[in-house]
Protein backbone atom coordinates (compact mmCIF):
# COMPACT_ATOMS: atom_id res chain seq x y z
CA UNK A 1 0.00 0.00 0.00
CA UNK A 2 2.81 2.28 1.20
CA UNK A 3 6.76 2.78 1.25
CA UNK A 4 6.24 3.22 4.87
CA UNK A 5 6.04 -0.18 7.44
CA UNK A 6 6.30 -0.27 11.20
CA UNK A 7 9.44 -0.78 12.84
CA UNK A 8 10.06 -4.15 14.76
CA UNK A 9 10.82 -1.90 17.61
CA UNK A 10 7.50 -0.25 17.36
CA UNK A 11 5.33 -3.19 16.72
CA UNK A 12 6.65 -4.72 19.58
CA UNK A 13 5.48 -2.22 22.09
CA UNK A 14 2.06 -2.22 20.19
CA UNK A 15 1.62 -6.04 20.93
CA UNK A 16 2.79 -5.61 24.58
CA UNK A 17 0.16 -3.04 24.21
CA UNK A 18 2.79 -0.08 25.37
CA UNK A 19 2.39 2.90 22.00
CA UNK A 20 0.83 6.21 22.56
CA UNK A 21 -2.35 6.72 20.86
CA UNK A 22 -1.55 8.16 17.54
CA UNK A 23 0.94 5.10 17.12
CA UNK A 24 -1.43 2.68 17.68
CA UNK A 25 -3.37 4.17 15.07
CA UNK A 26 -0.94 4.43 12.52
CA UNK A 27 -0.30 0.90 12.85
CA UNK A 28 -3.61 -0.60 13.34
CA UNK A 29 -4.67 1.36 10.02
CA UNK A 30 -1.40 0.20 8.30
CA UNK A 31 -1.50 -3.86 9.63
CA UNK A 32 -5.08 -4.21 7.89
CA UNK A 33 -3.50 -4.32 4.35
CA UNK A 34 0.26 -4.67 4.99
CA UNK A 35 1.10 -8.69 3.95
CA UNK A 36 4.98 -8.18 5.36
CA UNK A 37 3.59 -6.28 8.40
CA UNK A 38 1.01 -8.57 9.13
CA UNK A 39 3.73 -11.69 8.88
CA UNK A 40 6.21 -9.73 11.03
CA UNK A 41 3.24 -9.52 13.88
CA UNK A 42 2.89 -13.55 13.26
CA UNK A 43 6.17 -13.60 14.01
CA UNK A 44 6.51 -11.97 16.96
CA UNK A 45 3.61 -13.66 18.21
CA UNK A 46 5.26 -17.18 18.07
CA UNK A 47 8.00 -15.58 19.99
CA UNK A 48 5.77 -14.53 22.77
CA UNK A 49 4.73 -18.21 24.15
CA UNK A 50 1.68 -16.66 26.00
CA UNK A 51 0.64 -15.61 22.43
CA UNK A 52 1.70 -18.57 20.45
CA UNK A 53 -0.17 -21.05 23.05
CA UNK A 54 -3.41 -19.20 22.94
CA UNK A 55 -3.27 -18.55 19.26
CA UNK A 56 -2.60 -22.70 19.38
CA UNK A 57 -5.41 -23.01 21.52
CA UNK A 58 -7.91 -20.80 19.74
CA UNK A 59 -7.12 -22.78 16.27
CA UNK A 60 -7.79 -25.89 17.78
CA UNK A 61 -11.03 -24.57 18.76
CA UNK A 62 -11.98 -23.28 15.24
CA UNK A 63 -10.81 -26.51 13.85
CA UNK A 64 -12.80 -28.37 16.00
CA UNK A 65 -15.79 -26.61 15.39
CA UNK A 66 -15.03 -26.57 11.81
CA UNK A 67 -14.57 -30.10 11.66
CA UNK A 68 -17.49 -31.50 13.78
CA UNK A 69 -19.44 -30.01 10.82
CA UNK A 70 -19.33 -33.34 8.12
CA UNK A 71 -21.78 -32.44 5.19
CA UNK A 72 -25.04 -34.36 5.25
CA UNK A 73 -26.72 -36.03 2.21
CA UNK A 74 -28.57 -33.08 1.35
CA UNK A 75 -25.95 -30.75 1.28
CA UNK A 76 -23.57 -33.02 -0.74
CA UNK A 77 -27.16 -33.25 -2.87
CA UNK A 78 -27.25 -29.53 -2.99
CA UNK A 79 -23.85 -29.01 -3.84
CA UNK A 80 -24.20 -31.52 -6.87
CA UNK A 81 -26.86 -29.63 -8.22
CA UNK A 82 -24.31 -26.43 -8.07
CA UNK A 83 -24.79 -24.48 -5.14
CA UNK A 84 -21.95 -23.23 -4.08
CA UNK A 85 -20.06 -25.35 -0.47
CA UNK A 86 -20.85 -22.49 2.22
CA UNK A 87 -24.63 -22.15 0.86
CA UNK A 88 -25.61 -25.65 0.57
CA UNK A 89 -24.66 -25.87 4.15
CA UNK A 90 -26.55 -22.67 4.81
CA UNK A 91 -29.71 -24.36 3.39
CA UNK A 92 -29.37 -27.58 4.74
CA UNK A 93 -28.46 -25.58 8.27
CA UNK A 94 -32.54 -25.09 8.49
CA UNK A 95 -34.02 -26.91 11.58
CA UNK A 96 -36.71 -28.01 9.31
CA UNK A 97 -34.18 -30.62 7.28
CA UNK A 98 -33.24 -32.03 11.13
CA UNK A 99 -34.75 -35.00 11.01
CA UNK A 100 -37.47 -34.87 13.39
CA UNK A 101 -39.47 -32.10 11.71
CA UNK A 102 -39.32 -33.41 8.86
CA UNK A 103 -40.49 -37.20 10.09
CA UNK A 104 -43.26 -35.30 11.90
CA UNK A 105 -44.50 -33.45 8.79
CA UNK A 106 -44.17 -37.02 6.13
CA UNK A 107 -46.18 -39.13 8.65
CA UNK A 108 -49.02 -36.63 9.37
CA UNK A 109 -49.00 -36.11 5.56
CA UNK A 110 -49.51 -40.11 5.35
CA UNK A 111 -51.78 -40.22 8.25
CA UNK A 112 -53.45 -37.78 6.08
CA UNK A 113 -53.52 -39.41 2.72
CA UNK A 114 -54.62 -42.64 4.61
CA UNK A 115 -57.55 -41.16 6.27
CA UNK A 116 -58.78 -39.69 2.69
CA UNK A 117 -58.76 -43.06 1.60
CA UNK A 118 -60.46 -45.22 3.96
CA UNK A 119 -62.75 -42.38 6.02
CA UNK A 120 -64.08 -41.88 2.44
CA UNK A 121 -66.11 -38.13 3.61
CA UNK A 122 -64.77 -37.00 7.26
CA UNK A 123 -61.09 -38.19 6.19
CA UNK A 124 -61.15 -36.70 2.71
CA UNK A 125 -62.27 -33.55 5.09
CA UNK A 126 -59.64 -34.07 7.87
CA UNK A 127 -56.85 -34.49 4.53
CA UNK A 128 -58.04 -31.29 2.96
CA UNK A 129 -57.95 -29.54 6.30
CA UNK A 130 -54.24 -30.42 7.18
CA UNK A 131 -52.04 -30.88 3.80
CA UNK A 132 -52.28 -27.98 2.09
CA UNK A 133 -50.75 -26.14 5.30
CA UNK A 134 -48.28 -28.16 5.71
CA UNK A 135 -45.71 -27.20 2.84
CA UNK A 136 -45.73 -23.82 4.22
CA UNK A 137 -45.47 -24.74 8.32
CA UNK A 138 -42.39 -27.08 6.81
CA UNK A 139 -41.02 -23.80 5.29
CA UNK A 140 -41.86 -21.23 8.22
CA UNK A 141 -39.70 -23.98 10.48
CA UNK A 142 -37.09 -23.78 8.14
CA UNK A 143 -36.14 -19.85 8.34
CA UNK A 144 -38.10 -18.62 11.03
CA UNK A 145 -35.47 -16.30 13.15
CA UNK A 146 -37.17 -17.19 16.90
CA UNK A 147 -36.88 -21.16 16.42
CA UNK A 148 -33.15 -20.84 14.18
CA UNK A 149 -30.53 -19.81 16.18
CA UNK A 150 -28.05 -20.62 13.78
CA UNK A 151 -30.04 -17.43 12.30
CA UNK A 152 -28.13 -15.15 14.52
CA UNK A 153 -24.62 -15.96 13.17
CA UNK A 154 -25.46 -16.15 9.77
CA UNK A 155 -26.65 -12.70 9.49
CA UNK A 156 -23.56 -11.19 11.12
CA UNK A 157 -21.88 -11.56 7.87
CA UNK A 158 -23.68 -9.91 4.94
CA UNK A 159 -25.67 -12.33 3.33
CA UNK A 160 -29.35 -11.27 1.91
CA UNK A 161 -32.06 -13.22 4.47
CA UNK A 162 -34.43 -13.15 1.45
CA UNK A 163 -31.94 -15.24 -0.62
CA UNK A 164 -31.72 -17.47 2.45
CA UNK A 165 -35.30 -17.88 2.75
CA UNK A 166 -35.88 -18.38 -1.00
CA UNK A 167 -33.10 -20.98 -0.84
CA UNK A 168 -34.31 -22.66 1.94
CA UNK A 169 -38.19 -22.76 0.43
CA UNK A 170 -37.20 -24.50 -3.14
CA UNK A 171 -35.40 -27.08 -0.56
CA UNK A 172 -37.88 -27.75 1.34
CA UNK A 173 -40.15 -28.04 -1.31
CA UNK A 174 -37.85 -30.61 -3.54
CA UNK A 175 -38.13 -32.94 -0.69
CA UNK A 176 -41.37 -32.44 0.26
CA UNK A 177 -43.17 -32.36 -3.24
CA UNK A 178 -42.53 -35.68 -4.50
CA UNK A 179 -43.77 -37.38 -1.67
CA UNK A 180 -46.78 -35.72 -1.08
CA UNK A 181 -47.07 -36.51 -4.98
CA UNK A 182 -46.57 -40.10 -4.42
CA UNK A 183 -48.66 -40.80 -1.77
CA UNK A 184 -51.48 -38.74 -3.89
CA UNK A 185 -51.22 -41.65 -6.64
CA UNK A 186 -53.24 -44.06 -3.50
CA UNK A 187 -55.58 -41.60 -3.35
CA UNK A 188 -58.27 -41.88 -5.71
CA UNK A 189 -60.05 -39.28 -7.61
CA UNK A 190 -58.55 -35.50 -8.67
CA UNK A 191 -58.51 -34.53 -4.96
CA UNK A 192 -54.89 -36.19 -4.30
CA UNK A 193 -53.49 -33.42 -6.72
CA UNK A 194 -55.42 -30.52 -6.34
CA UNK A 195 -54.50 -30.26 -3.05
CA UNK A 196 -51.47 -28.61 -4.07
CA UNK A 197 -52.67 -25.56 -6.12
CA UNK A 198 -53.34 -23.98 -2.01
CA UNK A 199 -50.44 -25.45 -0.91
CA UNK A 200 -48.31 -23.57 -3.04
CA UNK A 201 -50.73 -20.34 -2.70
CA UNK A 202 -49.86 -20.97 1.01
CA UNK A 203 -46.04 -21.33 0.69
CA UNK A 204 -46.50 -18.02 -1.50
CA UNK A 205 -48.49 -16.01 0.97
CA UNK A 206 -46.44 -17.20 3.79
CA UNK A 207 -43.27 -15.45 1.96
CA UNK A 208 -45.07 -12.31 1.38
CA UNK A 209 -45.98 -12.44 5.04
CA UNK A 210 -42.73 -12.99 6.40
CA UNK A 211 -41.96 -9.49 4.94
CA UNK A 212 -44.57 -7.93 7.50
CA UNK A 213 -44.59 -11.04 11.04
CA UNK A 214 -42.93 -13.62 11.63
CA UNK A 215 -43.02 -16.66 9.29
CA UNK A 216 -44.80 -18.71 11.86
CA UNK A 217 -46.76 -16.09 12.93
CA UNK A 218 -47.99 -15.91 9.07
CA UNK A 219 -48.49 -19.82 8.85
CA UNK A 220 -51.30 -19.06 12.05
CA UNK A 221 -52.79 -16.69 9.75
CA UNK A 222 -53.16 -18.75 6.88
CA UNK A 223 -54.52 -22.13 9.33
CA UNK A 224 -57.30 -19.98 10.27
CA UNK A 225 -58.60 -18.46 6.77
CA UNK A 226 -57.89 -21.66 5.61
CA UNK A 227 -59.94 -23.38 8.22
CA UNK A 228 -62.80 -21.19 7.71
CA UNK A 229 -62.77 -21.71 4.33
CA UNK A 230 -62.71 -25.18 4.46
CA UNK A 231 -65.68 -25.68 7.08
CA UNK A 232 -67.64 -23.33 5.28
CA UNK A 233 -67.57 -24.48 2.11
CA UNK A 234 -68.00 -28.18 3.50
CA UNK A 235 -71.25 -27.10 5.10
CA UNK A 236 -72.99 -25.81 2.08
CA UNK A 237 -71.58 -28.26 -0.42
CA UNK A 238 -69.56 -30.92 -0.76
CA UNK A 239 -66.35 -32.41 1.58
CA UNK A 240 -63.83 -31.15 -1.14
CA UNK A 241 -65.82 -27.63 -2.92
CA UNK A 242 -62.47 -25.80 -1.64
CA UNK A 243 -60.77 -27.12 -4.45
CA UNK A 244 -63.68 -27.25 -7.22
CA UNK A 245 -65.11 -24.14 -9.07
CA UNK A 246 -63.69 -20.67 -9.17
CA UNK A 247 -61.56 -22.09 -6.05
CA UNK A 248 -58.42 -22.92 -7.94
CA UNK A 249 -58.47 -19.89 -9.84
CA UNK A 250 -58.09 -18.06 -6.55
CA UNK A 251 -55.22 -20.02 -5.38
CA UNK A 252 -53.54 -19.44 -8.58
CA UNK A 253 -53.91 -15.59 -7.65
CA UNK A 254 -52.73 -15.79 -4.59
CA UNK A 255 -50.09 -17.46 -5.81
CA UNK A 256 -49.02 -14.02 -8.22
CA UNK A 257 -49.76 -11.68 -6.11
CA UNK A 258 -47.83 -13.09 -3.03
CA UNK A 259 -44.95 -14.11 -4.76
CA UNK A 260 -45.00 -10.14 -6.34
CA UNK A 261 -45.39 -8.38 -3.07
CA UNK A 262 -42.44 -10.82 -1.70
CA UNK A 263 -40.04 -9.94 -5.18
CA UNK A 264 -40.88 -6.17 -3.85
CA UNK A 265 -40.76 -6.64 -0.51
CA UNK A 266 -37.52 -8.59 -0.32
CA UNK A 267 -35.02 -6.15 1.68
CA UNK A 268 -38.15 -6.14 4.85
CA UNK A 269 -37.68 -9.93 5.33
CA UNK A 270 -37.87 -10.32 8.98
CA UNK A 271 -34.28 -11.41 10.81
CA UNK A 272 -32.92 -8.48 8.53
CA UNK A 273 -32.22 -6.48 11.24
CA UNK A 274 -29.18 -8.06 13.99
CA UNK A 275 -30.23 -5.80 16.52
CA UNK A 276 -34.01 -7.26 16.65
CA UNK A 277 -33.95 -9.53 19.32
CA UNK A 278 -31.41 -7.81 21.35
CA UNK A 279 -34.36 -6.51 23.88
CA UNK B 1 7.13 -13.77 2.51
CA UNK B 2 8.60 -16.36 0.07
CA UNK B 3 7.03 -16.26 -4.00
CA UNK B 4 5.10 -19.14 -2.92
CA UNK B 5 3.22 -17.10 -0.60
CA UNK B 6 -0.62 -17.62 -1.48
CA UNK B 7 -2.66 -14.09 -1.74
CA UNK B 8 -5.39 -13.92 1.25
CA UNK B 9 -7.66 -13.84 -1.81
CA UNK B 10 -6.40 -17.69 -2.89
CA UNK B 11 -6.57 -18.59 0.73
CA UNK B 12 -10.35 -17.42 0.87
CA UNK B 13 -11.11 -19.23 -2.42
CA UNK B 14 -9.46 -22.45 -0.99
CA UNK B 15 -11.86 -21.93 1.73
CA UNK B 16 -14.61 -22.11 -0.30
CA UNK B 17 -13.84 -25.50 -1.87
CA UNK B 18 -13.09 -26.41 2.70
CA UNK B 19 -9.01 -26.79 2.26
CA UNK B 20 -8.34 -26.69 6.32
CA UNK B 21 -5.10 -26.32 5.19
CA UNK B 22 -5.45 -22.94 3.69
CA UNK B 23 -7.92 -22.22 6.46
CA UNK B 24 -4.97 -22.61 9.01
CA UNK B 25 -2.65 -20.66 6.87
CA UNK B 26 -5.43 -17.81 6.76
CA UNK B 27 -5.47 -18.27 10.65
CA UNK B 28 -2.57 -18.15 11.68
CA UNK B 29 -1.33 -15.20 9.42
CA UNK B 30 -4.76 -12.99 10.60
CA UNK B 31 -5.66 -14.63 14.11
CA UNK B 32 -2.27 -12.96 16.12
CA UNK B 33 -2.83 -9.06 14.88
CA UNK B 34 -6.85 -9.20 15.05
CA UNK B 35 -6.23 -10.55 18.98
CA UNK B 36 -3.97 -8.07 20.03
CA UNK B 37 -5.77 -4.98 18.05
CA UNK B 38 -9.29 -6.19 19.57
CA UNK B 39 -7.84 -6.86 23.08
CA UNK B 40 -6.52 -2.92 22.66
CA UNK B 41 -10.73 -2.66 23.10
CA UNK B 42 -11.58 -5.11 25.63
CA UNK B 43 -9.92 -6.56 28.69
CA UNK B 44 -11.41 -9.33 28.86
CA UNK B 45 -9.36 -12.16 27.02
CA UNK B 46 -11.77 -14.76 26.97
CA UNK B 47 -14.58 -12.47 25.01
CA UNK B 48 -11.44 -11.70 22.40
CA UNK B 49 -10.43 -15.15 21.61
CA UNK B 50 -14.30 -16.01 21.76
CA UNK B 51 -14.43 -12.52 19.18
CA UNK B 52 -11.42 -13.92 17.33
CA UNK B 53 -13.19 -17.82 16.73
CA UNK B 54 -16.35 -16.36 15.73
CA UNK B 55 -14.86 -14.29 13.34
CA UNK B 56 -12.90 -17.53 11.39
CA UNK B 57 -15.87 -19.70 11.57
CA UNK B 58 -18.23 -17.19 10.45
CA UNK B 59 -15.33 -17.54 7.35
CA UNK B 60 -15.40 -20.73 7.07
CA UNK B 61 -19.15 -20.73 6.66
CA UNK B 62 -19.10 -17.80 4.08
CA UNK B 63 -15.95 -17.36 2.60
CA UNK B 64 -17.89 -16.02 -0.55
CA UNK B 65 -18.96 -13.05 1.14
CA UNK B 66 -15.51 -11.07 0.68
CA UNK B 67 -16.30 -9.59 -2.35
CA UNK B 68 -12.92 -8.75 -3.46
CA UNK B 69 -13.07 -5.22 -2.78
CA UNK B 70 -9.80 -3.72 -0.62
CA UNK B 71 -8.05 -5.90 1.99
CA UNK B 72 -9.20 -8.89 3.32
CA UNK B 73 -7.68 -8.13 6.18
CA UNK B 74 -9.94 -5.13 6.43
CA UNK B 75 -12.89 -7.53 5.58
CA UNK B 76 -11.86 -10.23 8.76
CA UNK B 77 -11.40 -7.06 10.96
CA UNK B 78 -14.91 -6.13 10.10
CA UNK B 79 -16.08 -9.62 11.16
CA UNK B 80 -14.32 -9.62 14.01
CA UNK B 81 -15.09 -6.51 16.16
CA UNK B 82 -18.64 -6.83 15.16
CA UNK B 83 -18.55 -10.57 17.18
CA UNK B 84 -17.03 -8.52 19.85
CA UNK B 85 -19.78 -5.68 20.22
CA UNK B 86 -22.41 -8.87 19.73
CA UNK B 87 -20.49 -10.58 22.56
CA UNK B 88 -19.76 -7.42 24.96
CA UNK B 89 -23.80 -6.18 24.66
CA UNK B 90 -23.10 -3.09 26.12
CA UNK B 91 -20.35 -4.74 29.30
CA UNK B 92 -18.85 -1.54 29.75
CA UNK B 93 -16.48 -2.54 32.58
CA UNK B 94 -14.17 -4.39 30.48
CA UNK B 95 -14.24 -1.76 27.45
CA UNK B 96 -10.70 -0.03 26.86
CA UNK B 97 -10.72 3.32 25.27
CA UNK B 98 -7.99 5.05 23.37
CA UNK B 99 -8.20 7.33 26.49
CA UNK B 100 -6.18 4.45 27.90
CA UNK B 101 -2.80 4.96 25.98
CA UNK B 102 -3.29 8.48 25.25
CA UNK B 103 -2.27 9.60 28.72
CA UNK B 104 1.03 8.95 28.09
CA UNK B 105 3.30 11.41 26.41
CA UNK B 106 4.39 11.30 22.76
CA UNK B 107 8.15 10.05 22.79
CA UNK B 108 10.47 11.26 20.53
CA UNK B 109 10.01 7.97 18.02
CA UNK B 110 6.18 8.09 18.28
CA UNK B 111 6.75 11.92 17.32
CA UNK B 112 8.79 10.92 14.15
CA UNK B 113 6.06 7.91 13.53
CA UNK B 114 3.22 10.11 13.70
CA UNK B 115 4.79 12.88 10.68
CA UNK B 116 5.48 10.20 8.13
CA UNK B 117 2.02 8.65 8.75
CA UNK B 118 -0.19 10.72 9.87
CA UNK B 119 1.42 14.30 10.26
CA UNK B 120 -1.14 16.57 11.51
CA UNK B 121 -4.01 14.40 12.31
CA UNK B 122 -2.45 12.12 14.55
CA UNK B 123 -1.87 15.12 16.40
CA UNK B 124 -5.39 16.35 15.89
CA UNK B 125 -6.65 12.69 17.11
CA UNK B 126 -4.79 13.33 20.52
CA UNK B 127 -6.26 16.44 21.43
CA UNK B 128 -9.65 15.50 21.00
CA UNK B 129 -11.18 14.89 24.31
CA UNK B 130 -11.72 11.57 25.64
CA UNK B 131 -15.59 11.36 24.80
CA UNK B 132 -15.20 12.35 21.19
CA UNK B 133 -12.20 10.15 21.06
CA UNK B 134 -13.57 6.57 21.82
CA UNK B 135 -16.28 7.95 19.25
CA UNK B 136 -13.97 8.90 16.24
CA UNK B 137 -12.32 5.43 16.74
CA UNK B 138 -15.29 3.29 17.59
CA UNK B 139 -17.10 4.78 14.00
CA UNK B 140 -14.11 6.01 12.09
CA UNK B 141 -11.04 4.03 12.91
CA UNK B 142 -13.05 0.41 14.04
CA UNK B 143 -15.30 1.10 11.16
CA UNK B 144 -18.57 0.72 12.96
CA UNK B 145 -22.05 2.26 12.46
CA UNK B 146 -23.01 4.59 14.78
CA UNK B 147 -25.79 1.72 15.95
CA UNK B 148 -23.22 -0.58 16.62
CA UNK B 149 -20.97 1.81 18.16
CA UNK B 150 -23.92 3.36 20.43
CA UNK B 151 -23.92 -0.51 21.12
CA UNK B 152 -19.86 -0.99 22.01
CA UNK B 153 -19.78 1.90 24.03
CA UNK B 154 -22.99 1.16 25.94
CA UNK B 155 -24.72 4.70 25.09
CA UNK B 156 -27.69 5.86 22.84
CA UNK B 157 -27.43 6.07 18.66
CA UNK B 158 -28.27 10.06 19.63
CA UNK B 159 -25.06 10.30 21.73
CA UNK B 160 -22.67 8.91 19.32
CA UNK B 161 -23.99 11.21 16.50
CA UNK B 162 -23.68 13.86 18.58
CA UNK B 163 -20.18 13.42 19.97
CA UNK B 164 -18.93 12.82 16.49
CA UNK B 165 -20.31 16.14 15.66
CA UNK B 166 -18.52 17.59 18.02
CA UNK B 167 -15.52 15.45 17.37
CA UNK B 168 -15.02 17.18 13.69
CA UNK B 169 -15.46 20.47 14.70
CA UNK B 170 -12.50 19.81 17.11
CA UNK B 171 -10.83 18.15 14.54
CA UNK B 172 -11.18 21.39 11.96
CA UNK B 173 -9.99 23.29 14.45
CA UNK B 174 -6.76 21.66 15.05
CA UNK B 175 -6.48 21.06 11.14
CA UNK B 176 -7.26 23.87 10.09
CA UNK B 177 -8.20 26.56 12.70
CA UNK B 178 -4.85 26.16 14.04
CA UNK B 179 -2.61 26.00 11.33
CA UNK B 180 -2.96 28.68 10.34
Amino acid sequence: MSSWHVEDRDLRRWLAHNTALATSVSIEQHLVSCDGCIDRVGALARQDSALDAEMEHGWERVRDAVELHRPSWLERGLTTVGLPAHEAQLVAAARAFRGPLLVAVLVVLVFAELAGQFGQARGEFFFLLVAPLLPSAAVAFGYDPDLEPALEQELCTPYSPARLVVLRTIAVLTLAIPVAVLLGLVLPGPISFLWLLPAAGFVAADLALSTWISPLRGVAVITGVWSVTVWVTAYHSSTDAALHGAYPSVYLVLVVVSLAVFARRAGHVRGAYPGRSSR
Amino acid sequence: MTSARPSDAELLAAIAERDLRAMRELYDRHAPWLTVRLSRRCADQDVVADAVQDAFLAVWQKPGSFRGQGAVGAWLWGIAIRRLVSRLRGRREVLLGLSESSEQVLGAEDQVLLSVAYGDVGQALTRLSPQARSVVQAVILDGLTTREAARLLGMPQASVKTRLARAKVQLRAVLVEGTR
